[in-house]
């Protein structure tokens, strides 16, 4: 957007962008060098010894899977219906689910944690992969639903014709489509799920059954509060996300960006 | 029966309904969504602490207690000021950002990943570096004491005039990537033919900006301030994290204030009551948010 020619000023440019950047990473340096405060590499050691935190890592991914899972059926289903199939006051249930977008989780809490807990649901990753589910899909489906709208309606009667049911033309047909916008929501909701730490902290007891978020909380426990080791395991919880980021930044920025984009 | 079943699909096929597919978005949706509103509704009524089997009802009362509340106050307070700070900044940030890797400059992936990669972080894993670095021997006040700025060194998050803006700062290091990627991809709609027109009218390179290039991001800062309302509203994991409201209700917002009340202190009636005050407000960002994709979609 800049047009600069002189030497100096792309010097300055360059600097100035430098300077921008700089903030940014203050407080991953400072994490890293927290954590080897004291006796360095041992503090990864002493929380690897643990043996906890494989089992983190595992819940997590059961629920990032599960929520994955759950809306991404939810959503592709439901945003055909809604962008191709007839369906009588189609606009009252979509303004139903729209209505649910932009819900803080909190609000849900009370409720949730008293109605778990008369389930016999309290302390299950089911207890938050459901609610994260809920919570998630009506935006996805609106993010499908915008992209469903733009899949010409021919391809569909075109597959009608040569005798195929509505079920083998979503199938065959419409979700090979869908891939680009399928990739976003696969995205989006892995790191919602995955960084989600209300609902964890609410509904997760016992240490079996706890995410990574809520890892560095249990070493403040665990190590009486011992800063370093505490760092470590942020440190070990980051790598990778980090790792992740780095090999997709693509599809990261287009997930993360999606819903603000048309 | 053959005919039957055969004129029913042919009738399928012209007008395939579509209720069974919408049925388990709309069950899941309603059914946990809905029933929690719900249940807050009616728990909002009560006087009671989750678990016991006797509720007293006190009918609007839990309101009226919130009306009262100065700490209610101080965190819809809390939630404004840190909705406008956050905005301003990133806006700020994230537009010169783009701006400048739309220029012909080193190293722009590298700088892209360091500003976008707080974004998917998660605040629950930042927390403890977090405390640190704003604590008395962190590395902020470790650099500003290395450049002579001794007399702003202090525990930043103790402090409670410093502990908001603190809260506020962790906010936009997080979300600045956010920003930057959607003004970055806005700025790649701007036709250069307008922006070499432009310059050939003898038009500086902040004249270009002003003019030309922030008016046609108009969009996106639109997104990003109801993304940013929205977002001041859920805010719960930092504050709670970092400094877990305090200190003394310095830095608590409504997140933070219903899982005091209705977790940690039992109440369970009050943080409802709480709860609808915070609904009204998101469902009024959720009605914001879709008339401007309407007027977007026209």
């Amino acid at each position: 957007m800049f047009e600069i020619r002189r030497l100096s000023a792309k010097i300055t440019i360059q600097v100035v962008l430098a300077l921008l950047a700089i903030p940014y990473l203050i407080p991953l340096v400072q994490m890293v060098v927290g954590s080897l405060r004291g006796t360095g590499f041992g503090n990864y050691e002493a929380v690897w010894n643990t043996g906890v935190v494989p089992r983190f890592f595992l819940n997590s991914a059961i629920v990032a899977a599960g929520t994955i899972a759950i809306v991404y059926a939810v959503t592709m289903t439901a945003a055909f219906g809604f962008a191709k199939l007839r369906i009588f006051g189609k606009e009252v249930y979509f303004w139903l689910l729209l209505a649910a977008l932009t819900l803080p989780e909190v609000v849900l809490l009370t409720p949730l944690f008293v109605t778990a807990n008369t389930l016999g649901m309290y302390d299950t990753l089911l207890a938050v992969i459901l609610p994260l589910a809920a919570l998630q899909a009506p935006f996805t489906i609106l993010l499908a639903r915008n992209f469903y709208d733009g899949v010409p309606t021919e391809l569909m009667e075109a597959g009608r014709v040569d005798g195929a049911g509505v079920v083998k033309v979503f199938w065959h047909i419409i979700l090979p489509l869908t891939r680009p916008i399928a990739a976003a929501i696969i995205v989006l909701t892995l790191l919602n799920a995955w960084n989600s730490y209300l609902l964890p902290l609410v509904m997760l007891q016992s240490a079996d059954h706890q995410v990574v978020t809520l890892l560095p909380q249990f070493f403040v426990g665990e190590f009486a509060n011992d800063q370093t080791k505490v760092l470590a395991s942020a440190v070990i919880i980051a790598i990778p996300e980090v790792v992740a980021y780095i090999c997709l930044q693509k599809y990261f920025e287009r997930g993360l960006s999606a819903g603000a984009l048309k | 029966m053959a005919i039957r079943t055969g004129s029913r699909r042919a009738r399928g096929r012209n007008q395939a309904p579509g209720l069974p597919w919408i049925l388990p978005a709309m069950a899941l949706v309603v059914g946990l969504i809905y029933y929690a509103i719900g249940d807050t509704f009616y728990i909002s009524t009560l006087d009671w602490n989750g678990v016991s089997p006797f509720a007293e009802e006190v009918g609007a009362g839990n309101f009226a207690k919130m009306f009262a509340d100065p700490v209610f106050w101080q965190s819809l307070t809390h939630t404004a000021v840190f909705f406008v700070c956050t905005f301003a900044l990133q806006t700020l940030i994230g537009f010169t950002f783009a701006a400048i890797l739309h220029t012909e400059v080193k190293l722009r992936t590298v700088h892209k990943v360091i500003v976008f990669l707080p974004t998917v972080l998660a605040p629950a894993t930042m927390a403890p570096t977090f405390r640190l670095l704003f604590s008395d021997a962190g590395m902020l006040n470790d650099i500003l004491r290395g450049i002579g700025l001794d007399k702003l060194a202090h525990p930043w998050l103790a402090d409670p005039n410093t502990a908001l803006p603190t809260i506020m700062l962790i906010t936009v290091w997080q979300w600045t990537g956010m920003t930057f990627i959607l003004y970055y991809a806005s700025m790649s709609q701007i036709d250069s033919d307008i922006l070499e027109a432009a310059r050939l009218d003898g038009a500086g390179n902040f004249r270009v900006l002003s003019a030309i290039v922030w008016p046609s991001c108009r969009g996106t800062t639109t997104v990003m301030a109801i993304l940013g309302f929205i977002g001041a509203l859920k805010t719960f994991d930092v504050p709670w994290l970092v400094t877990v409201g305090g200190p003394n209700h310095a830095t608590e917002f409504l997140g933070t204030y219903i899982y005091r009340q209705g977790i940690r202190n039992s109440h369970v009636g009050y943080a409802a009551a709480i709860s609808l005050a915070l609904l009204v407000l998101a469902v009024a960002g959720a009605i914001l948010m879709t008339l401007n994709n309407r007027r977007q979609a026209k």
